[in-house]
């Protein structure tokens, strides 16, 4: 929250209608009056009182059904459009992706395309040239560089748009519903770079329909519904509303607490998200050992089951189950569900429960949250509960990572080395309490 | 003084999408820019045909020599300004999609057809030294002022330029009614026949009121008499070049903003 790159407040966009009789008023009252904004009530409201800061290096996504003012969102960001009211302040050089190639020209050559594109996006000539390998061998378009654009195939076309804008070396880079162009490999490669571009601090806003891409690269995403935003924050969940809505369905979120615009930032809230349509509840869920007691603290290598117990409040044929292990960082320490692993859902009528069992949990000391979730096959929950259950593992060794693997140092010839106890120099008091237990136990 | 400040930034981008236009325009055809003068030549053609051959009532003579220093310019003034009026219109996709200088598109248009005015000149001149030769017309060191007349000229026609490129977006007619203009222009503008030879005193005044008249007649005397223009032309084209621009730069700074929406 510091360090915005973007920040929108109270952005407004109204698009006038254009009649035929109104364009004499309109050009007159551009001459004489010093704009050629009406009053805001005179046209299509696109977009209605939004307001969100995106931090540098976040990835933002931002979803919506078509009309909902997404686009609009970006070509006002990045100075296309005119807000109508409102302010929005860009920090950085921005490149837009908003069509690929929309600069190019027809008859002239790949070569000669890269160098206007390039110019247009802010770089001079030299620049490029830096640059110029670099964009040929992303957009793999060899031989063809030479030739006239228009004899390019579309996803040449693309790549090449796609491998100038990505080497402009933008601070903010803006992405409208392009990634869904090109072939798998391509896709991939554009996935592959913008991790890296994120990596580096770029500050990233897509627009799209595929929702999985939301899910994997964004830290925070906005929900757009006829010009409102009708959520903010995580993307799960905000993909999940959305999805919600698509669907059709208009059962109550189990909490009717919920609420509906969140504008804080939510990774590092402690207390528990939760949505979803409610038809299935995950009643309790919690974090226990073989003998079925709730742990909050563990050592590593501790045996544990996550169990759920579940509530169905109307029988489904459709559906998964699944269980998440995040870090407190944020990194996932692994994630899967029934229909990964290739479970076929039979029924779901009445209560139950579903217990995940670790024969040994494996991880380095730290603080870990759960998410643990039931939905359908396309990803629309019934119940989602993220960080539903937080719990430390202890360890009388510092070692650093997420994974513990089983081990040992084994020495040899002239090396040795002789074991401390690292357990009352390390470790806090009521953890080396809950350790020296577990030991025991296994003795 | 925003739009000046934003070209000057913008100076590697008109330059490379002037390039740009001429390349594409004539790549693929084996003329390439002779096709620019086909229309100035043909012109020439067919006055020089109807005032020596059919109405033989020359007023100057060489006529086609003559023809040829007003027809240029004129050329120059109306191709720019008419394909103007779609340089915005045309480029839809730049305007929409990518954040994009919209004054640049109608002042590459208008520097693409001065370079076309300027390859020009050197047929010009080749043709003078004929008639030089045949020792009908001697070549004045005027000549050396084209570069200063071609860039008064090219401040004023970039002015109208981008005044009709940004207001043709709101009004799709603009582009017919400055073709019905245009034709017109060519008539009210001493290009085809010497102004002095007039002899009704309001026509003259109305004639002087077109703003190309004052360029024309200043290529005329420095190309063809050999002589310097008149001061109040000189005065004259000056105020029209700063009239022009001033008002593309107001007119276009206003119609900016809706510029991306209304296209």
């Amino acid at each position: 929250m510091s360090d915005p790159s973007i920040t929108v407040s109270h952005l407004s966009k109204n698009y006038r209608l254009l009649g035929t009789r109104s364009q004499f008023a309109t050009l007159k009252s551009a001459l004489l009056k010093r704009d050629l904004k009406l009053a805001p009530e005179a046209g299509v409201p696109a977009l209605k009182d939004i307001s969100f800061a995106v931090d540098r290096g976040e990835a933002f996504g931002i979803v919506g059904r078509n009309g909902s003012g997404k686009s609009t969102m970006l070509k006002i960001i990045s100075g296309i459009l005119k807000p109508t009211t409102g302010i929005v302040s860009v920090q950085g050089r921005i490149a837009a992706l908003i069509e690929l190639g929309a600069g190019f020209h027809p008859e002239i050559t790949g070569r000669e395309n890269v160098y206007i594109n390039g110019i247009m996006l802010g770089l001079t000539r030299r620049e490029i040239d830096a640059r110029f390998d670099r964009i040929v061998e992303f957009a793999g378009i060899g031989d063809f560089l030479d030739q006239p654009v228009k004899t390019y195939s579309s996803g040449m076309y693309v790549r090449l748009g796609f491998a100038v804008a990505v080497h402009v070396d933008p601070d903010i880079l803006l992405i409208d519903e392009v990634l869904s162009v090109g072939d798998e490999e391509f896709s991939q490669k554009c996935i592959a770079k913008i991790q890296e571009m994120k990596y580096r601090g770029v500050t990233l806003i897509f627009v799209t329909h595929q929702l999985e891409q939301v899910r994997k690269l964004c830290d925070r995403a906005l929900w757009l519904d006829h010009g409102e935003a009708a959520a903010i924050g995580d993307p799960a969940r905000v993909v999940d509303g959305y999805l919600q809505l698509v669907s059709g369905t208009q059962a109550a979120p189990p909490k009717p607490e919920e609420p509906k615009v969140e504008a804080a930032k939510s990774d590092e809230a402690p207390e528990e998200e939760r949505w979803g349509s409610g038809e299935v509840i995950l009643r309790r869920v919690a974090l226990t050992d073989d003998k079925g007691r709730e742990l909050v603290a563990l050592g590593a290598g501790t045996p544990v089951t996550i169990e759920m117990d579940v509530d169905v409040r109307a029988p489904q044929t459709d559906f998964v189950f699944g269980i998440g292990i995040y870090h407190a960082d944020g990194t996932c320490v692994y994630g899967t569900n029934t229909e990964l692993e290739g479970l076929a859902p039979q029924k779901l009528d009445a209560n139950g429960r579903v217990r995940f069992v670790m024969p040994s949990l494996d991880l380095v000391a730290g603080s870990y949250r759960v998410d643990a979730a039931v939905h359908t096959r396309n990803g629309r929950a019934f119940d989602y509960r993220r960080g539903c259950i937080r719990f430390i593992v202890g360890s009388r060794v510092h070692d650093t990572g997420v994974y513990r693997p089983k081990h040992s140092w084994k020495f040899d010839g002239g090396i040795d080395l002789v074991a401390t106890d690292t357990l009352t120099r390390n470790v806090p008091a009521s953890i080396a309490e809950a350790l020296r237990e577990t030991e025991k136990k296994k003795k | 003084m925003d739009e000046l400040r934003s070209l000057y930034r913008h100076r590697q981008l008109i330059a490379a999408l002037t390039a740009r236009d001429l390349k594409a325009r004539y790549r693929g055809s084996i003329l390439g820019f002779f096709w620019s003068l086909a229309n100035p030549l043909l012109l020439l053609g067919v006055y020089t045909l109807v005032f020596t051959r059919f109405f033989p009532q020359q007023v100057v003579t060489p006529y086609p020599l003559f023809l040829f220093a007003g027809i240029l310019p004129w050329t120059f003034f109306s191709a720019a300004v008419l394909e103007s009026t779609v340089s915005i219109s045309g480029n839809a996709g730049l305007i929409k999609k990518v954040m994009f200088p919209a004054e640049a598109l109608p002042l590459v248009v208008v520097l693409s057809h001065l370079v076309h005015f300027a390859l020009a000149i050197p047929i010009l001149l080749v043709a003078t030294l004929i008639f030089m030769l045949l020792g009908k017309v001697t070549i004045g060191v005027t000549i050396l002022l084209v570069p200063v007349i071609m860039l008064l000229q090219t401040v004023f026609v970039a002015g109208v330029a981008m005044t009709v490129s940004s207001a043709s977006v709101l009004f799709r007619d603009l582009r017919d009614i400055i073709t019905n203009l245009m034709q017109l222009g060519f008539f009210i503008t001493p290009i085809i026949y010497l102004i002095d030879r007039i002899d009704s005193r309001p026509l003259r005044a109305l004639l002087r009121l077109n703003p190309m008249t004052p360029f024309v007649i200043a290529y005329q005397h420095i190309l063809f008499f050999g002589s310097l223009p008149s001061l109040s032309d000189t005065l004259l084209m000056i105020a029209y070049a700063f009239v022009s621009i001033a008002t593309g730069f107001f007119v276009f700074d206003r119609l900016r903003d809706t510029l991306a929406e209304a296209i």
